[in-house]
């Protein structure tokens, strides 16, 4: 099978994917989920009045109906304005998203390649007090959640009480200075989180591949460990390596970080879904699960081509 | 295989520098132009929640208000220091007149206001506000397609308004009794007198739009207000939003004494120094929405980065001295000025009495015994101890349903109906053959939190100490408030906790919650239904304020303690916090977003 059969079959099952998501997310959240018309009327509505707001948004058309109209919303990606801000979902959306994007990513950057790091460092000592740290460190990290984390790095970074060396909200980006002063703070949070999943997840994956018959046979004709660790171990988990990555992708692009955005008050994407979820903002909320499930059937897509970039096995087969 | 891994990683890494690129391109310059200049003095702000829209039809919310009132008119506002609160005029250029059956209103308007400079007027060029542009502003609320949650202020109150939005809401057409006499003469033609609508045209429902504005933009108007207020909106998003000082605000100078300040209340603020001053005096307000309490704190207590907070009750013992009067500590002290009182709001448990277990029944005898049980729980729902233990003893306890801050509240009336009695309550279930097995089942609903959850525990603590099964008091939790208040609408619940907070300083405010026709979907909640009480509250609703309405308003809050509607109330007590070197008295509530025009700094 060539590799655009391939895909393109991928993509058809990606669509099946997407009309299974977005039909389940549909029925839970927007078919059987509250009546908007209590949210949107004033103070002594009446009846005739709620109804007439049900009527304008078309809530009270049938089922079918209804989830044809988001699907058509969908296909032209117009969700509509929102509910709550009159907003075009799209627009807000494009607002959003880079500013997430902007957060999230060095974090994500850091706390993989970072993971990558200690997790090499813990398989080639592995059992050693190296590895017995490291992994100890991971465990502390995992443990503590990340609302904990915000608070503290809050106070000791950026209070009169710690070292009040940044601000302790807020977002700016005029320019490249002020984006590292606002972002340091949250990037250090995400990646004290992240990398305790990402050193346990990746050392477990380069440990098994550490035991297998080719770096038995590399170390016998005497390669170096660094040489080993990278050409021999690295190369060969890559697949997980990649899985783990591009399926975190779709959260971080749409999704953002409910906690960080919220807590350091920060404009993102994750700040608008929560806030939609709170006023039950379905253009919005249609908006943002349907672009996320988009996105995961493309890294879906993605994954498999550089499954068969990095071994050239899969192609054969 | 090494060049397919180069190329990863070279992918990634230009990847992740053009995310960082777009967007440092694609951020709005403008929106932090106005922070960044060290020369301006941008007043620092933060609200506990964040406004979703600025549009005045939906300034539902204390917070949507406040920006509204900054960014528009209204034809009147409140004295910035008057205490009990007093209007005066602002757009309007002085009181109305009334004819003498009280039922026309004429209100001249200032000259040469002018609307913000926008794009949606010709040549970009702010015209002159007119009172067409009330007309239309008012209008606005009766136009289905405005979706306003302020209709209800003047429904049925003005001569042809609601027939108007009935009929199509055809703006071209004439309501009679809402009409621009000439660009500066408004004239109200009421249906019955109402005595409340000198507040609500203060309120930020009756902001002044121009029409251009609302064709041009829409629904989006919401996020890009065009008004004639002291500060225009520069930047609106989920977590701040950034104004700037309106150069073309009028000039009227701060007479101070006409604003009610005294001195033996009022010394020490600095705002002698506003005295015979034109505002806006700072040159923008920058409002953060932060809802959580710690990082609120923090915020305000590094310095500079906030300059005003509201203190959460966790932060009392910190900050506070407890001793009457409430004190900030010295270390504090010299760096925030501060100031405490009771919120013209309160918190209140109001049973359905369209649920037959606890409320109405058709049954005369079960009726009775339905009123005795709401009774006992009342008398078993400790006031004090919720309190003590949620609004850390300093929120105030009163009974019935007109609140301290109301002009018509009675110190002198009965606190038994807040007085802890589990023995009462007890002999008074024993009394009408109420027993473990025949109680039924109470719901206690509540928005999804831990300190909700907490409160339903006390709540049944209480209970089992007047002798209700613990298994019979239920909570059921609701993901968002949207959700819990459909219930309440729907008249689901037989038990339904909540808070309200009075949009004028008139107690007709609060008591039109028990009024008969407000009943489910509307704010009568508890869907009370007496005649006697329905009457009078027709009666007042249009008498002028004085004694003799007081005494009546007294003996409608006294039925709604005689008929066990509700446990009610608390008071909560607010404590705002705000740098020594900001000159302010602020209000959140009543005067709201009015008094931000005043703000200037010591130095």
């Amino acid at each position: 099978m060539s590799l655009r059969e391939y895909c393109l079959r991928r993509v058809c099952f990606g669509l099946l994917l997407i009309a299974g998501v977005t039909f389940v997310s549909f029925t839970l959240m927007v078919y059987f989920g509250p009546d908007v018309a209590f949210v949107l009327a004033g103070r002594n509505s009446t009846a005739e009045e709620l109804q007439a707001i049900r009527d304008q948004f078309h809530l009270s058309d049938p089922f079918l109906v209804r989830y044809g109209l988001f699907l058509k919303e969908l296909v032209t990606l117009d969700f509509g304005n929102s509910f709550v801000t009159g907003v075009p979902v799209m627009r807000t959306l494009a607002k959003t998203i880079p500013i997430s994007l902007a957060v999230v990513l060095p974090g994500f950057v850091l706390g993989n390649v970072l993971g990558l790091g200690f997790a090499l460092i813990a398989a080639r000592f592995r059992g050693g007090w190296v590895d017995r740290l490291i992994m100890g460190a991971s465990v502390v990290g995992m443990s503590i959640s990340l609302l904990i984390v915000v608070i503290v790095a809050q106070i000791v970074l950026s209070s009169e009480y710690g070292l009040n060396l940044f601000p302790s909200r807020g977002w700016r980006m005029g320019s490249l200075s002020e984006y590292l002063t606002y972002v340091t703070v949250p990037t250090i949070a995400t990646v004290f989180v992240a990398l305790g999943y990402n050193t346990r997840f990746y050392r477990a994956v380069l440990v098994e591949e550490l035991s297998r018959d080719h770096v038995r046979t590399a170390r016998a004709f005497g390669a170096s460990p660094l040489n080993i660790m990278t050409r021999h171990v690295l190369k060969n988990a890559l697949i997980p390596i990649i899985t783990r990555i591009l399926f975190t992708i779709p959260l971080i692009v749409v999704s953002g970080s409910l906690v960080i955005e919220s807590y350091f008050g920060i404009p993102g994407v994750g700040k608008i879904t929560f806030d939609a979820i709170r006023s039950n903002d379905q253009p919005i909320l249609k908006a943002v699960v349907s672009l996320t499930a988009i996105l995961f059937v493309l890294m879906l897509v993605a994954a498999d081509i550089l499954y068969r970039a990095v071994d050239p096995r899969l192609g054969d087969q | 295989m090494g060049e397919i891994s180069k190329r990863i990683a070279w992918l990634a890494g230009s990847s992740l520098l053009a995310v960082i690129v777009v967007s440092l391109v694609s951020c709005d310059g403008n929106e932090s132009a106005t922070e960044s200049a060290p020369s301006q003095h941008i007043y620092r702000h933060s609200f506990d929640e964040a406004p979703r829209t600025l549009d005045p039809v939906r300034s539902a919310t204390v917070y949507t208000s406040f920006i509204v009132l900054n960014a528009y008119d209204t034809l009147y506002s409140y004295k910035y220091l008057a205490r009990p609160f007093e209007l005066k005029p602002n757009l309007a250029s002085a009181m109305p007149e009334f004819s003498d059956d009280g039922l026309i209103l004429t209100i001249p308007l200032k000259q040469g206001v002018r609307f913000i400079d926008d794009a949606s007027f010709d040549g970009g060029l702010g015209r002159e506000v007119t009172a067409h542009d009330v007309v239309y502003s008012l209008k606005r609320h009766f136009d289905p397609a405005s979706l306003s949650q302020g209709s209800w202020l003047w429904k049925n109150r003005i001569v042809g308004l609601d027939a108007w939005g009935a009929n199509g809401a055809n703006y071209a057409q004439d309501v009679p009794g809402l009409l621009a006499l000439d660009d500066y003469t408004l004239q109200i033609t009421l249906v019955k007198p109402f005595p409340q609508i000198m507040y609500t045209l203060a309120m930020g429902f009756a902001a002044v739009v121009p029409q251009e504005a609302v064709e041009k933009y829409g629904s989006e108007l919401g996020v890009r207000p065009v008004g004639s207020g002291p500060f225009r909106v520069t930047s609106f998003d989920s977590t701040q939003v950034t104004m700037e000082r309106n150069p073309d605000f009028r000039s009227e100078p701060v007479d101070l004494a006409a604003e009610g300040y005294d001195a033996d209340v009022h010394a020490g603020y600095n705002l002698e120094k506003l005295d015979g001053r034109s505002p806006p005096f700072v040159d923008g307000i920058q409002i953060s929405f932060i809802n959580d309490d710690s990082s609120r704190v923090t915020s305000l207590s590094k310095g500079g980065e906030l300059h005003y907070a509201r203190l959460p009750a966790p932060y009392y013992d910190r900050y506070l001295d407890m001793s009457s009067p409430t004190t900030l500590k010295p270390t504090y002290r010299e760096r925030f000025q501060m100031i405490s009182g009771i919120e013209p709001a309160f918190v209140y448990h109001s049973f359905n009495m369209l649920d037959e277990d606890f409320g109405y029944n058709e049954d005369p005898e079960q009726n009775e015994r339905n009123k005795s049980l709401r009774c006992a729980i009342i008398k078993g729902f400790n006031w004090q101890e919720r309190n003590d233990r949620f609004y850390a003893g300093v929120a105030e306890v009163f009974p019935g349903v007109i609140p301290p801050v109301a002009q018509e509240y009675d110190p002198g009336l009965s606190r038994e109906s807040v007085t802890y009695d589990p023995e009462g309550a007890k002999a008074l279930l024993a009394e009408h053959d109420w027993t473990a097995e025949n109680l039924p089942t109470l719901t206690y609903a509540v928005p999804a939190s831990v300190r909700q959850t907490q409160m339903f525990e006390q709540f049944r603590g209480f209970m089992q100490k007047i002798g209700y099964p613990g298994n019979k008091i239920e909570l059921k939790q609701y993901a968002t408030f949207g959700d819990l208040a459909e219930d309440w609408a729907s008249a689901k619940l037989p038990l339904i906790n909540k808070g309200w907070s009075l949009d004028y300083p008139d107690a007709e405010n609060t008591l039109q919650l028990y009024y008969g026709p407000n009943r489910s979907p509307g704010s009568n909640d508890s869907n009370y239904a007496n005649d006697a009480y329905d009457a009078l509250y027709e009666k007042t609703s249009v008498m002028m304020p004085g004694p003799e309405r007081t005494a009546l308003y007294h003996q409608m809050n006294q039925m709604t303690i005689d008929d066990c509607l509700a446990m009610s109330g608390l008071s909560r007590k607010t404590i705002l916090l705000w740098d020594k070197n900001v000159i302010a008295y602020p209000d959140r509530n009543i005067v709201g977003g009015h008094w931000t025009r005043f703000v200037d700094f010591v130095e």
